[in-house]
């Protein structure tokens, strides 16, 4: 599960349809920022549909280090493998996504 | 000596011709952009007293402005950026050439961004999930998001304003605009008038004021119909209109194409009631001189009437009651018509759109007909008001616009000759 090669696809295809352009153009190499052309909104916008199509929570503290297309990947692919054995997330401040009602 | 301000270039959606000279052409003809609404995605219309509106029919943004600037705000801003492209390419204006610090962009908005903001709400009740409350929800509700995105995408840095007051957003938008270019604070003003909130919640609140037709479901084409004795209330609208306002120096140093000088504005309260008109029609009355004085001209030399007009009951019959009061025994030699007829209530666009009726009015010597104003209502009666296109020397025209929270506005235009 851990280097599902469809994480990589479904992102590259989400930030491809955002962008209107081909995925195979789109590198992992590739910063978001100076590579693909996107500004914070689009960023977050980017994300947006990121979380929706993984079903995940991205908490604020994690974006920093989102900054190019492999980070985004890799930051999924250790998301989901964490979500699947129900481990807490890799960042020492709280887990990102608290299961159940609980207010954070 | 104060600027003299005058338009120089005209754009429209609307629902009956997206570009003015498809809308005016089907505007002379009388044609109705009246239809049903057939649904509110996912649900049926059975539930809404009134199923019948204004639409703009196949309309795609991405045909007419580029989607980095169209993709990114609401319907209403997205009619805002065709009407102003269009108006702009007809003003002759080039960016390039200006100060972009001295032109501004003022918007007339009623409702703002509810197509994207009525789906937000809904999801986040329904679901519960605030993370998934769209992070271009703000952005897109704010009501200046057009007045933004139409600076962005010509480069105007002058003074960027949104009006919103209801019905008679755009008319203040007008007046404003003749205000910044007198005072010397824009060269140019991008004025708009735009909204698009056919959408189920807006739609169903104007149903629930008993404010919207509901006797004409089956004809939509003869619903809206002011001063008619079988009007029962008006009809939603959406749709967007442009008016490129400069002062005449700075359109005679760039020889553009003058329509017609805006000469007059007048903003009043009546201080009175919500959504209910004065039945006396006194602060109408008193709306409209004011304008004509600001004009420097006389209820005498009124040749045309741009009727607010919904097409309700007590609304139609004040704002002629209003008329009889201001001009007297003029009111009888003046043409009027009144463009909801033809493409219903467009609420914050109405003054725009209007405008563009009266500019045109004066500048091609036709007046649209008034729709369905088969049968007069004796409370309504004006000779001036004919169901036929109407032809007119037009020297000064009045545009008249009213809207909830008591508050009324007059714009004056006035003809110009060919040389500014």
């Amino acid at each position: 599960m851990a280097t599902d090669p469809s994480i990589s696809l479904k992102i590259r295809t989400a930030l491809a349809e955002y962008l209107k352009r081909d995925s195979a153009t789109i590198l992992t190499t590739q910063h978001l920022r100076d590579d693909l052309g996107l500004d914070s909104m689009a960023v977050i916008e980017l994300l947006y549909r990121i979380e929706e199509a993984f079903d995940l929570q991205i908490p604020d503290q994690d974006l920093v280090g989102l900054t190019n297309v492999g980070h985004v990947v890799s930051y999924v692919e250790k998301r989901l493998e964490k979500t699947a054995s129900a481990a807490p997330t890799k960042k020492p401040a709280k887990p990102s996504k608290p299961k159940g009602k609980k207010k954070s | 000596m104060r600027s003299r301000v005058v338009v120089t270039g005209l754009g429209i959606v609307s629902p009956i011709g997206i570009g003015v000279s498809d809308f005016w052409k089907a505007a002379l003809a009388g044609q109705s952009g009246i239809s049903a609404i057939t649904s509110f995605d996912p649900f049926p219309m059975d539930g809404y007293r009134s199923k019948v509106a204004g639409q703009v029919r196949d309309f795609a943004v991405e045909r007419f402005v580029d989607s980095a600037h169209g993709e990114r705000v609401d319907r209403y801003a997205q009619f805002a950026l065709v009407a102003s492209k269009e108006a702009l390419a007809d003003s002759g204006l080039q960016m390039a050439k200006e100060n972009p610090h001295r032109v501004g962009v003022i918007v007339g908005a009623g409702m703002g961004g509810m197509v994207m903001g009525e789906r937000e709400i809904t999801q986040l009740y329904q679901q519960q999930k605030p993370h998934r409350v769209h992070p271009n929800f703000i952005p897109v509700i704010t009501l200046n998001s057009a007045s933004g995105i139409i600076a962005m995408a010509y480069g105007a840095k002058g003074p960027n304003l949104t009006i919103s007051t209801a019905c008679s957003s755009s008319a203040h938008a007008l007046g404003q605009a003749l205000h910044s270019i007198r005072e010397g604070r824009a060269d140019v003003v991008i004025t708009v008038g735009a909204d698009a909130s056919i959408t189920p919640l807006v739609f169903a609140g104007f149903c629930s004021l008993r404010a919207l037709s509901s006797k004409f479901n089956d004809h939509p084409e003869k619903a809206s119909r002011p001063f008619d004795r079988l009007r029962d209330g008006f009809i939603m609208g959406e749709g967007a209109g442009t008016l490129i306002l400069e002062s005449a120096a700075h359109a005679k140093k760039r020889k553009a194409r003058v329509y017609a000088e805006i000469a007059g504005y007048a903003a009043t309260s009546e201080a009175y009631h919500m959504v209910i008109p004065r039945e006396d029609g006194l602060e109408v009355a008193h709306t409209m001189r004011l304008a004509l004085a600001d004009a420097g001209v006389t209820p005498a030399q009124v040749d045309y009437i741009n009727a607010h007009a919904t097409s309700t009951t007590i609304g139609d019959a004040v704002e002629v009651r209003a008329i009889r009061r201001l001009f007297k025994s003029c009111a009888d030699k003046i043409t009027i018509s009144a463009t909801k007829s033809l493409i219903g209530h467009t609420l914050g666009a109405a003054g725009a759109i209007g405008g563009i009726a009266s500019v045109l009015a004066l500048h091609t010597g036709q007046i649209h007909p008034t729709a369905n104003y088969d049968d007069p209502d004796p409370a309504c009666a004006l000779a001036g008001l004919s169901r036929s296109a109407q032809e007119r020397r037009v020297k000064v025209a009045l545009l008249n616009a009213f809207g909830f929270g008591s508050n009324n506005a007059a714009v004056v235009f006035k003809h110009v000759k060919r040389e500014t």
